[in-house]
């Protein structure tokens, strides 16, 4: 045979073979983390992509036998770069299926993106409006409601200080701040609360000593802050700097727990009560296993973000077992309305809203003798489930596919 | 206080290199970050409030002979993207040193807590701060004001020419200068990680507030510099005392307003 004749063959070969190698291949399922690697929340991004990660590799990255392909783009904090990336990723990678990013105000923005693109999109924040005004079929909120951390906190804030009427609050200006900001004045109400001040500052706010100045001159029973992150951190360090900490309690109301304590010292921490949508001791067998694993491969227990981006991805994956499907309409139809067992208990997702029905976690931070290790920051000690009242339901209706 | 003293230093490198110091901020962060690192190990905070900026000092010392320098020749852009680059890799250095989750640290027992000045309650660590930066300004004034070495260095400012021709060694000014105004940011930064904590960050949220004061007072002129850190300061408590979300904004709106009527800045460009 010729050298011409062998490279014929092979060609052949090439043409036929090759075709059935690709045709043999399930195609993958594209999945987008959008997570903010720069600007405001940059110190997040990594470890929301670590719960992703991990979930999906809880599946061996298969689903119903065809492989997942997990990319990541940096939403940088900013409603403009996010929903561009987002949008390449659909267009250029085939996203279907997108998760994240961590800002309120971005997350509606990228909401948008997957509305208009038909793409399947969960989202962990403070926003009601993702499961409110703003809903629509392709999004998700897995964060509890505002009004179940609202009440989750002020219920059991007052159960346990009875004669702390009088609050100051100090509040992020933007879409989670307003959100929570209202409910707490909702249900502080029923207890006779009196909200003798509410200061909102920018994100990125880190100069709070003028805040705590006007906090402290109105001699309030506890300081309530609804903010986040380094925010969140600077505020309850400054307000310690100004003694009103440990003399006044300090609540932060919607915290991201182990990432924000981990940066403050025990004396800031002490008579400081918090609210967040995770925390590492939570007693349920799927929380149990994924904090072992995490500490393992770590080092440390995790907070609320990567057990966000780890919760999210896992009630999405259960939405593909019940759709039995990988297309977008069918995991959409799945998750709505599903019940299970999972990262923080019961959790269901309200057909209505999308909004996921879920424990809310109240915690009481320890004295430092209290202290057994170095992230023993804190015990839980109530959670609530309360639902958003139908009243003040703003999602009249999904709207169809 | 503390922007004048960032703003300070920014601008005595400013004035005498001609160029930005875009690694400014990271000196800041640097400051603070060694600052906690020196307590830790010794233990002593006023001992560490010495030895943190000393320790920014000699990096400002090495960064201007084994890089400013070699870029003299090559122009002032290429200065300021060193500088820019520098920045860069001096935050990613914060996080492979330090880690990328920021922490707290206390002040010394003996300032914790505040005192009731009648019309206010403040933080008995925030007016050391007040006190100790005011000092560290008039000490750095006279220094520039009163020695020969701070009338060289200002005549280095106002003719580099001119000095070189008078025989004395620019390239040993610069060198000094640059130390300086290290030290100055160094010593904002270590005076800071008790109010504000550290994390990775820290520097680029102060840069831009002393190119603002830069910017306000007149750039290079240290005078300049000194008001309008001050300005700044007292614009933004005044404002946050009525108008809390505006306190950020302030910042910015100030400069707008007073380069819109004095394009040169407060003071004059030197």
């Amino acid at each position: 045979m010729k050298r011409r004749d062998i490279l014929k063959v092979g060609a052949a070969a090439a043409g036929l073979g090759f075709p059935a190698i690709i045709r043999a291949q399930p195609k993958e399922i594209v999945m987008l983390g959008i997570w903010p690697a720069t600007g405001a929340f940059s110190d997040v991004g990594p470890i929301l992509d670590r719960g992703m990660r991990m979930a999906l590799e809880e599946r061996d990255m298969k689903i119903q036998g065809r492989p997942v392909k997990y990319i990541v783009r940096d939403s940088a904090t900013a409603a403009g770069a996010a929903t561009r990336r987002v949008e390449e990723a659909v267009d250029g990678e085939g996203a279907k299926f997108v998760i994240g990013p961590w800002s309120s105000g971005v997350a509606l923005a990228v909401s948008e993106v997957a509305k208009r693109k038909k793409v399947f999109h969960y989202f962990s924040g403070g926003t009601e409006d993702i499961s409110g005004s703003r809903c629509h079929r392709y999004s998700f909120q897995w964060a509890a409601s505002p009004y179940t951390a609202a009440k989750t906190v002020v219920d059991n804030f007052m159960k346990a200080n009875p004669k702390a009427r009088r609050w100051h609050l100090l509040v992020a200006d933007y879409a989670f701040g307003w959100s929570v900001e209202k409910y707490i004045k909702e249900v502080g109400k029923t207890h006779g609360i009196e909200f003798v001040g509410a200061d909102r500052h920018p994100l990125g706010e880190r100069e709070f000593s003028n805040y705590v100045q006007k906090a402290a001159a109105n001699r309030p029973d506890a300081v309530a802050m609804i903010n986040f992150g380094l925010d969140a951190v600077s505020g309850a360090r400054e307000i310690f700097n100004f003694g009103l900490t440990p003399k006044v309690p300090l609540i932060m109301t919607w915290s991201s727990g182990v990432e924000e304590l981990v940066q403050l010292t025990p004396e800031i921490r002490e008579n400081i009560w918090v609210g967040s949508n995770f925390y590492y001791t939570a007693d349920t067998p799927v929380a149990k296993k994924f904090v072992a694993a995490y500490q393992a491969k770590f080092g440390n227990p995790p907070g609320y973000a990567p057990s966000a981006a780890y919760g999210m991805t896992r009630m999405m994956l259960h939405a593909f077992d019940k759709a039995k499907s990988v297309e977008v309409r069918d995991v959409i139809t799945a998750l709505e309305g599903i019940e299970v067992q999972d990262l923080v208990g019961r959790m269901r997702v309200d057909p209505k809203t999308h909004q996921t029905l879920r424990p809310y976690f109240f915690m009481r931070c320890k004295p430092k003798s209290a202290m057994k290790h170095p992230t023993d920051f804190a015990d839980i000690i109530a959670t609530g489930d309360t639902p958003l009242p139908a009243e003040y339901a703003a999602c009249k209706d999904l709207g169809s596919f | 206080m503390l922007y004048a003293l960032m703003g300070l230093g920014l601008s005595l490198i400013t004035g005498i290199l001609n160029i930005p110091n875009f690694a400014h901020g990271a000196l800041f962060a640097i400051g603070a970050y060694l600052l906690v690192t020196t307590v830790g190990v010794i233990g002593n905070f006023w001992v560490s409030l010495l030895l943190a900026p000393l320790g920014v000092a000699l990096l400002g010392l090495i960064i201007e002979y084994a890089g400013i320098r070699r870029l003299y020749a090559a122009g002032h852009d290429y200065q300021l993207l060193f500088t820019f680059g520098l920045a860069l890799i001096l935050s990613e250095g914060i996080i492979v040193v330090w880690g990328p989750v920021g922490f707290s640290h206390l002040p010394p027992q003996i300032l914790r807590g505040g005192v009731d000045l009648g019309f206010t309650f403040y933080p008995k660590y925030r007016l050391f701060v007040m006190v100790a930066a005011g000092l560290l300004i008039l000490a750095t004034w006279l220094f520039l004001e009163k020695t020969r070495y701070g009338a060289i260095m200002r005549a280095g400012i106002e003719n580099k020419e001119m000095v070189s021709l008078l025989g004395i060694d620019i390239h040993k000014l610069f060198t000094v200068a640059f130390a300086l105004g290290a030290y100055l940011a160094g010593i904002a930064g270590a005076l800071t990680a008790p109010i504000r904590g550290v994390n990775p960050n820290m520097g680029v949220d102060m840069l831009g507030i002393a190119f603002v004061v830069v910017a306000l007072g007149g750039l290079g002129n240290l005078l300049g510099a000194i008001a309008a850190g001050l300005l700044i300061g007292v614009a933004q408590a005044v404002v946050a005392a009525y108008w809390t979300e505006a306190s950020t904004a302030v910042i910015f709106a100030v400069m707008a307003l007073v380069l819109l009527v004095r394009p040169q800045g407060l003071f004059g460009i030197r």
